[in-house]
């Protein structure tokens, strides 16, 4: 056994016991924390070592009947185990005490955390087709036992784990027909047998089999149009479930997307990658309109996993543009900036959904509306959420900015190297992510600045306090990592090419400088970040020392003349994105609502103005209202066969057999 | 036991099994129906225990012995134990289907089941293998009765019609299932019948009836 097979295999039996430990131990908060964070740490470990070439297969032909299961661990696979495993730790340290409250203290709830884990860390290190679909299947059902945790507490919840349940299961039946297709052309299950057997197969074939595998696959990582789910499950979950699957589980989407497309398939022709490409530039541009629109600070956070998987998507799809024109150099660029981009979001999407769920915890409420002036009672939360959104809104020197860097040095570059396809869709997908980078600036600074600067807005906010250490442990994990990544991209980069190495060649050298090898350009996070500060420090000596050079005079900070400074003069998240609402006003069609009270003595008096918005997610009431409408109406028709008589459906059963066993007789 | 003599017990007990079967759609009297039933089981116990003897198996035998004691014995006691509880509703009175149709019905049940078991007795023809469609008939009839019957009890009993049908073909395919197989299906059957007893009791006791139509309320 290796360190890599001995980490997987740690990492599910400490998985597995801690869920049983759950279920009598009476400290079970603790347990399950601990038991998280040493699954976690196993299967960190199971990762990097995957990364640098350590490698193993293990086959278990009882576990399943007929197929078995056979698990390895490439670096691709790696890359993702150890993701899993890093926010996993992440959340175990954060879930010690968040989960002292009832509903997440509950015995089920607890155990299924870590099973949750194991199934995640289990669904990359598949090597078969069964493997792979019992593992994604499990997790499913954990996650979706996580989500509807708190079904007790609010209403909203049930709702939540209907869309979560129908979405996913519907993306599961994808997945599952498409890889039995491939399954069925190569005549045996294992991954291998299908890598052989992908260049025999028609153009016809592996098409269906691809769009099927994309279908399922860009479901789970939200992407539009088949997101509805994540910005209804995201904020409903507990918040440490939250950071789980925005941070890892939305990842396997990926990881099925890049498995099934690069290295089962082999690639593909042009249109298989320009629509990945198109539907990532779509996610990203629609995730963050939706998200800036957005005032539940945790149903922001979904939305943004929606541009942020749209991103990847994008540097996945021009990946595969590249790889099947011939360029080895340029997809192993662009695949390194969407898998560097996959751990940057796991990082920071961890540290800000554990930040939200600290206010969460503090305050009650996720309404940006209502909170506010959060900076003085909560300095480590805010620091952590500021830290966070920096990361998330792709400025130097934060997370995503180096993955998108890396991104549209790959677009831009692949302008010249291929066909007319490319040279339409490049420049396209560069003004998306362009415009998906400023989005995102505005939205950040409007969660950070309206949800935890200026006073607070509500009784809730202002009464809020410092979470307990253990959870300011697990966002301080999650924090360092985003550091780290924004500074040094370097310590992940080899483990990443390697990962890489299914598209293209390695593309990024270099320590403290990133030096691009197929084309020109270099970017050295740490020396970016040093300029900044030393030009912020340069700017505040110089502003002092002319300021200080001037007669000071002290006067009262400029009101309006309405009085001194009231919270209801504070911009709320509703009119930060007004501007926004404005420009994208086509796009979102917001539903406005103004409501005006006169006096009674005159209306030239006006005594109260009530604004309301609301901003409906158009794709969904487009796409997802008919389909809902038509399902509604087929069982209204169906009622007519349920009657309520017992042998009526007896009935059913017995001419059905009796219909097939006659059908057999006359064809055969 | 010599070739002929081995056809001729297995073609006897098969046709209990078919006859049994039969007389359970004609008969309306529940107390008989029941009777009917154990003699159907006492005929697959008797099946079981032919080819236990052809195969000279000891495991087989105390398959024999299981099937015997299940069927013939523990089932319809529990079955008799529900109809002295039911107190009035002794007759199936208006079944669906009327008894004539019943037999007709059944006839044309077992031409599909002959029709049907066709590839299956192909496969290795014997003189086992041959009676599979008598195995096939009693399932579909297990199944008419389900479909057709009124009574709790009477849909029981079709309900376990099918049981002995499926054990039955199951023993003739393949000559023995496993004991823990057959162990495991006879605890599955036992534990339904269970079940629906109590189900049974518990409707009488609500409705004051068995009749399963009055159930026809509680849908939504």
């Amino acid at each position: 056994m290796n360190l890599a097979a001995t980490g997987l295999a740690c990492a599910v039996a400490i998985g597995v016991l801690t869920a049983l430990a759950a279920l009598v131990v009476p400290a079970r908060s603790a347990v399950v924390g601990v038991g998280t964070v040493l699954s976690g740490a196993a299967a960190m470990l199971a990762g990097c070592a995957a990364m640098s070439g350590v490698s193993f297969v293990v086959a278990l032909p009882a576990l399943l009947p007929l197929s078995g299961m056979l698990f390895t661990l490439d670096a691709l696979g790696g890359l993702f185990v150890a993701v899993t495993g890093a926010v996993a730790v992440a959340v175990g340290v954060y879930g010690i005490s968040y989960t002292r409250a009832p509903d997440l203290r509950a015995r089920g709830v607890q155990a299924v955390l870590p099973l949750f884990v194991v199934a995640m860390v289990l669904v990359p290190a598949a090597a078969s087709a069964g493997a792979f679909l019992v593992c994604w299947e499990l997790m499913a059902l954990f996650s979706l036992l996580l989500v509807v945790a708190e079904h007790r507490r609010r209403p909203e919840v049930a709702s939540a784990g209907r869309w979560y349940a129908v979405m996913t299961h519907l993306g599961f039946l994808s997945v599952l027909i498409g890889l039995m297709v491939f399954v069925a052309r190569a005549g045996d299950d294992s991954f291998s047998a299908l890598r052989d057997s992908a260049r025999h197969l028609s153009p016809l074939v592996a098409g269906v089999v691809f769009v099927l595998a994309l279908l399922g696959f860009a479901s789970k990582a939200g992407i539009v149009p088949l997101h509805a789910w994540l910005p209804r499950a995201h904020p409903e979950a507990p918040s440490h479930v939250s950071a789980l699957m925005s941070a890892a589980m939305v990842n396997l989407g990926v990881y099925g997307l890049v498995r099934v497309g690069f290295d089962l398939l082999g690639g593909g022709p042009v249109w298989w990658w320009l629509l990945v490409l198109v539907l990532g530039a779509v996610s990203a541009v629609y995730g963050i309109l939706q998200a800036a629109m957005s005032t539940d600070l945790k149903r922001l956070l979904g939305q943004s996993t929606t541009e942020n998987m749209g991103l990847v998507l994008v540097g996945v799809g021009a990946a595969g543009l590249f790889a099947s024109s011939g360029n080895r150099t340029l997809a192993g660029l662009a695949l390194v900036a969407a898998l560097l981009h996959v751990v940057g979001h796991a990082a920071f999407k961890t540290l800000l959904f554990l930040a939200a769920g600290s206010v969460l915890h503090a305050t009650g409420t996720r309404d940006l509306d209502e909170l506010g002036g959060l900076r003085p009672v909560m300095p480590v939360t805010t620091a952590a959420f500021g830290l966070g959104a920096l990361a998330a809104s792709a400025l130097p020197p934060g997370t995503a900015f180096v993955s998108e860097w890396l991104l549209l040095q790959a677009l831009i570059h692949g302008l010249p190297a291929s066909g007319v396809a490319a040279a339409v869709a490049m420049p396209v997908a560069v003004a998306a992510v362009a415009l998906t980078a400023g989005l995102a600036v505005a939205t950040f600074v409007k969660a950070f600045g309206v949800g935890f600067l200026a006073k607070p807005r509500s009784a809730a906010a202002a009464g809020a306090h410092e979470s307990p250490v253990t959870m300011l442990a697990g966002m301080g994990i999650a924090a360092v990592a985003c550091a780290v990544l924004a500074l040094a991209p370097a310590v992940v980069l080899p483990g990443i090419e390697a990962a890489a190495r299914v598209a293209g060649d390695p593309a990024v050298s270099g320590a403290v400088t990133l030096r691009l090898t197929g084309v020109t350009g270099a970017l050295s996070p740490v020396l970016l970040g040093l300029a900044l500060i030393v030009a912020v420090v340069a700017l505040a000596g110089v502003v002092r020392v002319v300021a200080t050079h001037r007669v000071r005079r002290e006067a009262r900070l400029w009101d309006c003349g309405g009085g001194p400074m009231s919270p209801r003069m504070e911009y709320t998240a509703t009119s930060f994105a007004e501007p926004l609402q404005r420009v994208f006003d086509d796009v979102v069609q917001p539903e406005l609502d103004v409501d005006v009270t006169h006096h009674e003595e005159s209306r030239y008096l006006v005594r109260a103005v009530e604004y309301r918005r609301k901003v409906p997610d158009r794709i969904e009431r487009r796409l997802y209202q008919p389909v809902l409408r038509f399902v509604a109406t087929c069982g209204e028709r169906g009622r007519v066969l349920a009657t309520g008589s017992v042998h009526r459906y007896l009935g059913y059963g017995f001419y059905t057999v009796c219909g097939l066993l006659l059908l057999l007789a006359v064809t055969r | 036991m010599s070739e002929t003599l081995y056809v001729q017990l297995l073609d006897l007990a098969c046709g209990g099994l078919l006859l049994t079967a039969v007389l359970v759609l004609w008969r309306r009297e529940l107390a008989v129906i029941i009777r009917v039933f154990a003699v159907q089981g006492a005929a697959l116990a008797a099946l079981v225990a032919v080819l236990a003897t052809r195969e000279g198996s000891a495991e087989l035998w105390a398959v024999a012995v299981g099937v015997l004691v299940l069927r013939a014995g523990v089932l319809p006691h529990l079955l008799r134990r529900a109809l002295a509880g039911a107190g009035e509703a002794r007759r199936e009175t208006r079944p669906l289907v009327n008894v004539a149709a019943s037999l007709l019905a059944a006839a044309v049940l077992t031409l599909l089941a002959y029709a049907v078991s066709q590839p299956l007795v192909a496969l290795s023809p014997s003189a086992a293998t041959q009676a599979i469609p008598v195995g096939v008939t009693v399932v579909l009839i297990g199944f008419f009765v389900l479909v057709t019957r009124r009574r709790a009890l009477s849909q029981l009993v079709g309900f376990l019609l099918m049981d002995n049908g499926i054990t039955a073909v199951g023993f003739l395919t393949t000559a023995g299932v496993g004991l823990v197989v057959e162990l495991g299906v006879s605890l599955d059957v036992l534990l339904a019948v269970l079940v629906l007893q109590i189900l049974t009791s518990r409707m009488r006791e609500t409705f004051g009836d068995t009749d399963l139509d009055e159930l026809r309320e509680l849908r939504d």
